[in-house]
């Protein structure tokens, strides 16, 4: 893996991929993406999702719901047709990004996928 | 440590009255003519090569090294060797990548943070009266060398969404540049919220402003004054001097319901 790109164009080798993008949650700016975008704009899917990821993130409901409590790892909507998953990046300095892919949901594998984005987010910062 | 190239002002009749304005069409003629070199003003400085901005620095920012070091991911002294030795070649970047210090995927990811955090308070600086960057020193070079070059347009969109998020949040700027403290919610809220916005809910002590807690604690300036700017508008955290009446000037008209309600939200909390 070289970067940003290069798990961008490894997250586009998972089955049923259609798009996906490394995006600061903070405001919503798309630091990279490969495919296509929902909508053909990656830029304003950005923004929207994430709007979703912040919410989830910051929301004590979800990290402190049982007694190991810690930060929210995934987002998972799934809409007629795609999914939408967020991964989000755990990094050893102040970041807010996160991982995102679109997926046709009739060629997709949920479990693969989630699988497979959790390997990338994690290799994208292993030194 | 930049290379020497030809200096001066390039646009003489700079309006301190929209210094992003100004700055942003400077920035637009940069990039159709693909120059290199680095954009100065009074709030930092913008770097670009072959017209894409390359890194950008502010005082209001943390940089690189003490973003990487403020949790421990890199050691004051990692980080010193890298400039001290990949400085004089333009290459600290890529030497920690090389040296096996970081991942190309942190360096990225961690630039890019410093990259749109610092080109943020260059083009929108905290002082709306400080002059936009107009000196351009061709050819200068800055000594990370270039590690993920930002497209002009992508920079100054961002800018603009930055900008209107603070507003939404809280259309009132007097807490960006002030110290901000805890209110009596703010000290009842104990750990609600999450992450780095409870980590500025604890800095906010009445002495540090939001950019001097953002340099505490190494995190995005911009992500602290939106923090700030949220925990304000929750009633979590004030100016020492909140009481004094806000800017003068009539409010805009779409405005006024919102100014009533925080009159009358100022009113309960005196009570």
């Amino acid at each position: 893996m070289t970067g940003i790109d290069g798990c961008l164009a490894e997250a586009m080798t998972i089955p049923g991929a259609r798009g996906a993008s490394l995006v600061d949650w903070t405001s919503g700016l798309a630091l990279g993406e490969a495919g296509e975008g929902p909508g053909r704009d990656h830029e304003s899917a950005a923004a929207d999702t994430a709007e979703l990821a912040r919410l989830a993130f910051e929301n004590s409901a979800f990290t402190g719901a049982t007694a190991r409590t810690g930060p929210v790892e995934d987002l998972i909507v799934t809409a007629r047709g795609s999914y939408h998953l967020v991964r989000f990046v755990e990094t050893d300095f102040d970041s807010s990004v996160f991982l995102y892919l679109w997926l046709d949901r009739a060629e997709a594998n949920l479990a693969v996928a989630l699988f497979r984005l959790k390997g990338l987010t994690e290799r994208l910062v292993l030194a | 440590m930049t290379a020497p190239g030809p200096a001066g002002p390039i646009s003489p009749a700079a309006s301190p009255a929209a210094p992003a304005e100004t700055a942003g069409r400077t920035l637009d003629r940069l990039a159709s003519e693909r120059a290199t070199g680095a954009l100065h003003g009074c709030a930092g400085a913008l770097y670009l090569a072959d017209g894409a901005v390359v890194h950008a620095e502010s005082p209001a920012v943390p940089d690189l090294g003490r973003r990487l070091t403020a949790r421990g991911r890199l050691s004051p002294q990692a980080w010193e060797e890298a400039v001290a030795e990949g400085g004089p070649g333009y290459r600290a970047g890529s030497l920690l990548v090389e040296r096996g210090r970081l991942s190309r995927g942190e360096l990225e990811l961690c630039h890019l943070s410093a990259l749109f955090d610092a080109a943020y308070f260059v083009l929108s600086p905290l002082d709306p009266a400080q002059r936009a960057p107009d000196r351009f020193l061709g050819e200068a070079r800055h000594w990370l060398g270039p590690i993920r070059p930002v497209p002009v347009p992508l920079l100054r969109r961002e800018v603009v969404r930055r900008r209107r998020l603070l507003e939404r949040a809280w259309p009132r700027p007097e807490v960006d540049a002030a110290p901000v403290v805890r209110t009596c919610g703010g000290e009842r809220a104990g750990p609600a919220g999450a992450g780095g916005r409870r980590a500025v809910l604890a800095a906010a002590d009445g002495v540090r402003t939001p950019v001097q807690i953002a340099r505490a604690l190494g995190r995005s300036a911009f992500a602290t004054l939106f923090d700030v700017r949220r925990l304000a508008a929750a009633g979590l955290v004030r100016t020492p001097c909140a009481d004094a009446p806000a800017a003068p000037g009539p409010p805009p008209p779409a405005a006024l319901e919102l100014s009533l309600l925080y009159r009358i939200r100022d009113a309960l909390e005196a009570l």
